[in-house]
């Protein structure tokens, strides 16, 4: 028997609704998750040539990149994070929840998913995940996802009674720090959503109801990038939660520093939003102030990721060094790598490993003037898939195992292969991500059905300079779908298994190493003021300046048809 | 409370090495004046591309993108002057990368984007789509060419094929159906013209029909109805009037 199946000192027993609800939104996500990893693996084949198709099995090429974006990036993020904060606050704060208002933000979350799924997959919605004006979705996409945010929103209100109540049983008590990270997640998301809700009810849901004839694209695209950078933070948070709360003690020691846990957290409450025009530098209709101004908050938001790293590194070591390792470096060989009862431990260190480097490609991509050799080139994908898709994916599908077996009482099937999911993704997503870096810096394009033309030697378009990326890309693309195929084989075989003890809510919990209590870090509201502050800085004026420069508006266009949609008027 | 002096210093040394980079960046705007693309709302888009002379070293550069073209898609300058690219979208969000250059810039509806290149050496670039925009944009590409300037001839610049003055040809573009289609023998996202009368064509049902008045009628009225082997089922169907489909039918056969 496993030291996993052993009652564990730290699972509580939790009403069966909220157990019962929490195990949806872990399963639910999962099981689309299938069709997003599907629709990944496509367009690596697209790309590199092997199909020179607009479509495979009825769904055309954009049409299953919107899936993998909505699905991977929106969707499963979203449920993950809400399942994970109903944990950490039950399991912290130790006060049952409002289940009423619970199952209300479940309710809306799954309307809104199947809306907009409904939407993509009658072709009706083939906008990508970031939705561009003035490509026109289907209304349902839009209010879809709309649900979805409010389904959040709903969740976290939630979670402020039992937070407030803890506060006041604790007079000058520290609040735990994974609910801090959890608080701090949700309110980088109440900042990032705000934009993009004003963005989607007041521009776009009129003017794709045809009410009102045209919308102001400048406007739409800045306040779809106010969302678009924190929305990264959001996917981030919860990853760092399960870093600083639970990885140093997966590694045998105790958490370097509460304190830069601490900082982190709120330092990416006041820095992850006003950075979002840096996705916008070779716009027109920003001025090169703000772009510069912005550029400048960007580097800002890497301290933050920069210390974590620093903190993990002597976590780890601390780990390492109880367990006997020793010298500079000869430490590394203790740590748990492919301990079967700490198997966490390689979904998250696997995780660490891969953000070195999408970090640092991200403080390229920031770096104002280099943004102009790699903007919209397959170097961004490359990029955002070392982060999105290395500590975000990994965490967020390892805790969704980890919660999904102790809240059941069954045991990890298949563990063995478990625990090399991680490793065997790490090495396809280096892989894959060094084809995209190399031919994202000769230019070759992002959101492009490279079969058609550049990867076809038939076409006048081909670039044969492009094909070392394309082997890259098929080889990492077919790697991660199968450490993807591996996983869904361990979770479903899991949860299909059969119980070996008693279901609880369990989680890792990690003991500071120095844990002093630094006033200026115990509590949001200086923190949120300053956040406040940067946006009015940040994005007052620009936003301004694109609302007076009186842009002409675009009408309404479907992907398939250069004409406007019937009944727009035709642009001067 | 003090903080243990590592922990401070994690914090520390992550600040200043990420404000050094900053300070890169910074620097080479100040000393190779690598700047981003320039914020312009005083121009008002255009729907015209265009080369025009200024001088025999510097020229202005029209871009108009489209659904899914640049234009004009081939432009040739002289080695050695200077290019101020204007870009307008004349529908929905574009991009354009010019390969091999660092000129990136964003077409966005509404706005009129702008940047400035010098061409030193003759060399032939090639600038494509790099912004989703829709069924025909993995195709979305153009030429720009940089020769010699000895052997540059300015009217060689901007050739008008004589085709494209046919007022059904015109009737053609209004209609957008060259975004897809082409008058040359190019494989496009859709049957050529060229040649298309009395040809014979394979569907996607197996049958094989030969292309005459009565066909072309009915492709260009009820596009879903047959497709030919080798491509989708994407034609919208046209808004046209009797005597358009007429004028459109007879042009085609002109097209040899």
């Amino acid at each position: 028997m496993t030291a996993m199946e052993q009652p564990n000192e730290d699972s509580i027993q939790i009403e069966a609704g909220l157990r019962r609800m929490i195990l949806i939104e872990l399963i639910f996500p999962v099981v689309l998750l299938v069709l997003g990893i599907y629709h990944g693996m496509m367009q690596v084949l697209y790309r590199a040539g092997i199909l020179h198709r607009t479509q495979v099995l009825g769904i055309e090429y954009f049409q299953g990149l919107t899936l993998h974006g909505v699905v991977n990036a929106i969707v499963f993020t979203t449920f993950f994070a809400v399942a994970f904060g109903y944990a950490i606050v039950r399991f912290y704060l130790r006060r049952p929840l409002n289940m009423k208002v619970a199952w209300l933000s479940f309710t809306l979350m799954v309307v809104g998913t199947l809306l907009a799924a409904a939407a993509i997959l009658s072709g009706q919605a083939t906008v990508l995940y970031t939705f561009y004006p003035p490509l026109r979705a289907h209304p349902a996409f839009y209010v879809g996802l709309v649900l979805v945010v409010v389904g959040s929103w709903v969740a976290f209100l939630n979670w402020l009674p039992p937070y407030f109540a803890w506060k006041r049983e604790h007079p000058g008590g520290k609040m735990p720090l994974a609910v801090v990270g959890i608080f701090a997640t949700f309110i980088v998301w109440i900042i990032a959503t705000v934009p993009v809700a004003i963005e989607i009810l007041f521009l776009l849901i009129p003017w794709s109801m045809g009410w009102v004839p045209t919308v102001n694209v400048p406007l739409a695209r800045m306040l779809f990038w106010f969302f678009g950078h924190p929305l990264v933070y959001f996917w981030l948070l919860p990853a760092y939660v399960m870093y600083y709360t639970m990885l140093p003690k997966l590694a045998g020691g105790k958490l370097y520093s509460d304190f830069a846990g601490r900082l982190t957290f709120l330092w990416l409450v006041v820095f992850s939003a006003p950075v979002g025009i840096h996705h916008q530098f070779t716009e027109p209709g920003i001025s090169d102030t703000w772009k510069f101004v912005h550029a400048f908050f960007t580097m800002l938001v890497a301290v933050p990721s920069f210390a974590t790293a620093f903190t993990m590194a002597a976590s780890m070591e601390h780990g390492a060094r109880q367990k006997g390792g020793r010298g500079l470096f000869g430490w590394w060989k203790k740590l748990p790598y492919l301990d079967k009862d700490r198997w966490l431990f390689s979904y998250l260190f696997s995780g660490l490993v891969i953000f070195i480097f999408g970090g640092v490609t991200g403080i390229i991509n920031a770096s104002y003037n280099l943004d102009t050799v790699v903007h919209n080139t397959s170097w961004l994908p490359a990029h955002f898939h070392q982060t999105v898709a290395g500590p975000v994916f990994l965490s967020f599908i390892g805790m969704s195992l980890f919660l999904s077996a102790t809240l059941t009482g069954k045991p990890i099937k298949f563990p063995g292969w478990n625990v090399w999911v991680p490793y065997l993704w790490t090495i396809g997503i280096m892989i894959f991500s060094t084809g995209g870096f190399i031919s994202g810096a000769a230019g070759e394009p992002r959101r492009t059905n490279l079969g058609l033309t550049y990867s076809n030697p038939q076409s006048p378009l081909y670039h044969a300079d492009w094909q070392f990326s394309r082997i890259c890309t098929t080889i990492g693309g077919i790697l991660m779908t199968i450490a993807a195929l591996i996983f869904f084989v361990v979770f479903f075989a899991t949860l299909f298994g059969r119980a070996t003890r008693r279901g609880g809510l369990e989680l890792i919990v990690s003991e500071p190493y120095h844990d002093e209590s630094v006033p200026a870090v115990q509590g949001f509201t200086p923190w949120l003021i300053g956040a406040a502050l940067l946006l009015v800085i940040a994005y007052a004026p620009p936003i301004t300046q694109t609302i007076r420069s009186g842009f002409p508006g675009a009408p309404a266009y479907s992907p398939a048809n250069p004409l406007p949609v019937s009944g727009s008027p035709k642009q001067p | 409370m003090t903080i243990f002096q590592l922990e401070k210093r994690i914090v520390w040394v992550a600040l200043v090495f990420v404000l050094l980079l900053f300070g890169f960046a910074a620097l080479a705007i100040n000393t190779f004046h690598i700047g981003l693309p320039t914020c312009l709302t005083s121009v008002k888009p255009f729907t015209k591309g265009e080369l025009i002379t200024h001088s025999p070293t510097h020229y202005e550069l029209h871009y108009v993108a489209r659904m899914w073209r640049f234009e004009p898609p081939e432009v040739t300058v002289p080695a050695g002057s200077t290019v101020d690219i204007y870009l307008s979208s004349a529908d929905v969000t574009h991009g354009l990368i010019l390969l091999g250059t660092d000129l990136n810039l964003m077409a966005v509806p509404g706005v009129v984007n702008y940047t400035r290149v010098k061409f030193a050496k003759p060399r032939s670039y090639q600038l494509l789509c790099h912004e989703y925009c829709g069924t025909g944009h993995d195709r979305m590409a153009a030429t720009l060419r940089v020769v010699d300037a000895a052997s540059f001839h300015p009217q060689a610049s901007a050739p008008e094929p004589k085709i494209q003055t046919d007022p059904r040809y015109k009737l053609l573009e209004a209609k957008e159906c060259m975004s897809c289609h082409s008058i040359t023998a190019e494989a496009d996202l859709a049957p050529s013209f060229k040649g298309i009368y009395g040809r014979t064509e394979k569907m996607t049902d197996g049958s094989v029909i030969t292309v005459d008045d009565v066909y072309l009628r009915e492709a260009i009225l009820d596009p879903d109805h047959k497709i030919v082997d080798g491509y989708d089922d994407l034609m919208p169907e046209p808004v046209l009037t009797d005597e358009e489909v007429e004028q459109i039918i007879q042009y085609l056969k002109t097209l040899k």
